[in-house]
């Protein structure tokens, strides 16, 4: 990828050859024009040459440093000296290159531009080749994020497909020889797996709503209440059994936010705590809001968190690693996502464990946000 | 009534396709497939259907201008069938005439749900059944009287409107956009949060639990539905 974008932009630099030139003509004339009117201020107010040299050397400086290459500070340092020659010594208006120490002014000039010339050309080349260093890091980086979240993806997907095939492929060799209820268990196996591939299929989906340069969303206001009441129909859709206590305030509380990719997060957060928290007890959903922020709180009274994977529950590999043989109820890339999701909202999201099991908190900034009464001023 | 009901399916996944064809045959449907746009327009002008269900990812045709097309020759019932990612899409397909949508994928029951309610809605005027009643709630369309476990609700005109409205087409989904021309009128502003303090108003007055509704559901980025029976 990187090897293909250089190679574009030394494709590209032909074109663009005729505008740097023409930058550089124009950078050289400014320049001597400004050095060329300053001197004649200085030399009609104090008939001094020494300020004259000295501006012009200045103007030769930057004209090496604001241009490609050694030709324009090289041009400009003759053309300095003609000029100083002319102009400002005696005889005016005239070349005469006699004088003494003459040729030593010419090659100080002529040096001083050179060297300028060299060492901003080198410069130069040395930002670029550390900005094209960077970007080959972090190139490298992103290749790296992307080949370990592939390799997450692929093992979360495989182990369910694996499952399905297997289910499929004795149901159509053996299917004859089994019981009814045997095959109703395989196909049930079958509609399982499936649910679980869906359900990390729209995970991954989700992500692709968060702008990838920005990594941000597009957010409108939204009320608390449709955002929570929808997440909890669809989980009741996918897991009938399954039992969720809500509190919400009371208060109708607007928050800006992808309302798609919050149901997600609460979706997954409730499925994991319904998968892994291994009680029965309902799980409670709490949601709170002071002037700044919005708290929603997953409380499960389960088993509680493995304290050593508290911390990286969230980098989204562990549980892959850890619990391979236990994949299917791991929760895979979904907290990872979560996490995702939560930063492109500028929100923050963590886990603890409580005496009777775990909770999973996140928050979502207000904004400037609007409760009830003031929408209900500006209606009436 | 003994005459088979029609439906055509327009879908381009053949696996798909067959599911569908398999449960509504199953219900005594007599069913036509069509894997592109094209042919499945040809079918209906020859079939005069019941239903179309409709995919909107057709190879040969944008879905929208298949419903727009459908339009122009009747009011036939279209279902679309949609990817979840794509809210816009199918509020695009609801505006442009669509009766309902199931979002892939769906199950058998959900399908059936989602037909009937468009049969039935297709069949009924809008002011065949004067009252709508639905567990404790009862809405009384002439005398403008919702009554929730034997108590009167008191509403205010836009709410009462606004309920109304969802009632008399309940279990279909009306887009924000439906509802505020409706209400607000058609030249109402683009913004839809007036509408959507509204309803956390009346599912003040109606929801035990505002987070978890009994009568009016939320479909996020779409628009509202309200329980059927």
């Amino acid at each position: 990828m990187s090897w293909f974008k250089r190679n574009s932009r030394l494709h590209h630099e032909p074109f663009c050859g005729r505008s740097v030139l023409c930058r550089d003509v124009a950078v050289s004339l400014f320049c001597m024009t400004v050095a060329t009117l300053l001197a004649s201020g200085f030399f009609l107010l104090s008939h001094n040459t020494a300020n004259v040299a000295i501006l012009y050397v200045l103007a030769t400086v930057l004209i090496a440093q604001n241009t490609e290459g050694y030709i324009p500070g090289m041009m400009a340092s003759v053309i300095s000296v003609i000029l100083i020659n002319m102009v400002f010594t005696y005889p005016y208006m005239a070349l005469n290159f006699t004088r003494d120490g003459y040729p030593l002014t010419f090659l100080g000039m002529l040096l001083i531009s050179s060297l300028t010339s060299t060492l901003t050309t080198h410069l130069k080349d040395q930002t670029r080749v550390l900005k094209e260093r960077e970007h080959m890091l972090m190139e490298a980086e992103k290749e790296k994020m992307r080949a370990n979240l592939l390799r997450a993806i692929s093992h979360d997907l495989r182990t369910p497909l694996t499952g399905i095939l297997g289910a499929a492929s004795s149901y159509l060799e053996q299917g004859s020889q089994m019981t009814d209820s045997d095959r109703a268990d395989l196909v049930e196996a079958i509609a399982d797996e499936a649910q679980w591939l869906l359900h990390m299929v729209e995970n991954l989906l989700s992500v692709t709503r968060i702008n990838d340069r920005t990594a941000g969303v597009t957010t409108s206001l939204e009320p608390l209440e449709e955002v929570v009441s929808s997440a909890l129909q669809r989980l009741h859709k996918r897991i009938p059994d399954s039992k969720v206590q809500v509190r919400i305030p009371d208060d109708l509380i607007m928050v800006p936010m992808d309302a798609t990719l919050i149901e997600q997060v609460l979706i997954n957060l409730l499925e994991n705590a319904v998968y892994h928290s291994g009680s029965a007890t309902p799980i409670l959903l709490t949601v709170s809001a002071d002037s700044r922020l919005v708290w929603f709180r997953i409380r499960d009274y389960g088993r509680g968190i493995d304290p050593d994977s508290l911390d990286t529950l969230f980098d989204g590999y562990t549980s892959t690693q850890n619990r391979s043989s236990d994949s299917h109820k791991g929760m895979g890339i979904g907290l990872s996502i979560c996490r995702t999701i939560i930063n492109a909202h500028h929100g923050q999201i963590s886990v603890a464990n409580h005496p009777d099991g775990a909770e999973f908190t996140f928050t979502l900034p207000l904004g400037e946000h609007i409760y009830e009464s003031e929408i209900d001023r500006s209606d009436h | 009534m003994n005459q088979k009901l029609t439906a055509v399916i327009i879908e381009d996944e053949k696996h798909i396709c067959r599911f569908i064809e398999t449960v509504l045959s199953a219900e005594n449907y007599r069913t036509f497939t069509s894997a592109s746009a094209a042919d499945g327009l040809s079918i209906i002008t020859s079939q005069c259907p019941d239903i179309i269900l409709l995919d909107l990812g057709l190879p040969d045709m944008d879905g929208l201008e298949v419903i727009r097309r459908v339009r122009q020759f009747g009011d036939t019932p279209v279902i679309v069938i949609s990817a979840r990612t794509q809210e816009d899409e199918k509020v695009a397909a609801l505006d442009a005439g669509a009766d309902d949508y199931v979002t892939k994928p769906f199950g058998t029951s959900e399908l059936m749900a989602r037909i009937r309610t468009a049969l039935r809605h297709h069949r009924s005027t809008d002011s065949a059944d004067p009252v709508y009643s639905c567990g404790k709630l009862v809405i009384d369309f002439e005398k403008r009287l919702i009554t929730l476990e034997g108590q009167e609700v008191h509403l205010t005109q836009i709410e009462y409107k606004l309920v109304s409205l969802l009632a008399r087409q309940a279990g279909k989904v009306l887009t924000y956009d439906y509802l505020m021309r409706q209400i607000w009128g058609p030249y109402s502003d683009d913004n839809n949060q007036i509408l959507r303090v509204n309803m956390a108003h009346i599912r003040r007055k109606l929801e035990k639990n505002p987070a978890e509704p009994e009568y009016i559901f939320t479909e996020i980025g779409v628009g509202y539905r309200m329980r059927e029976e």
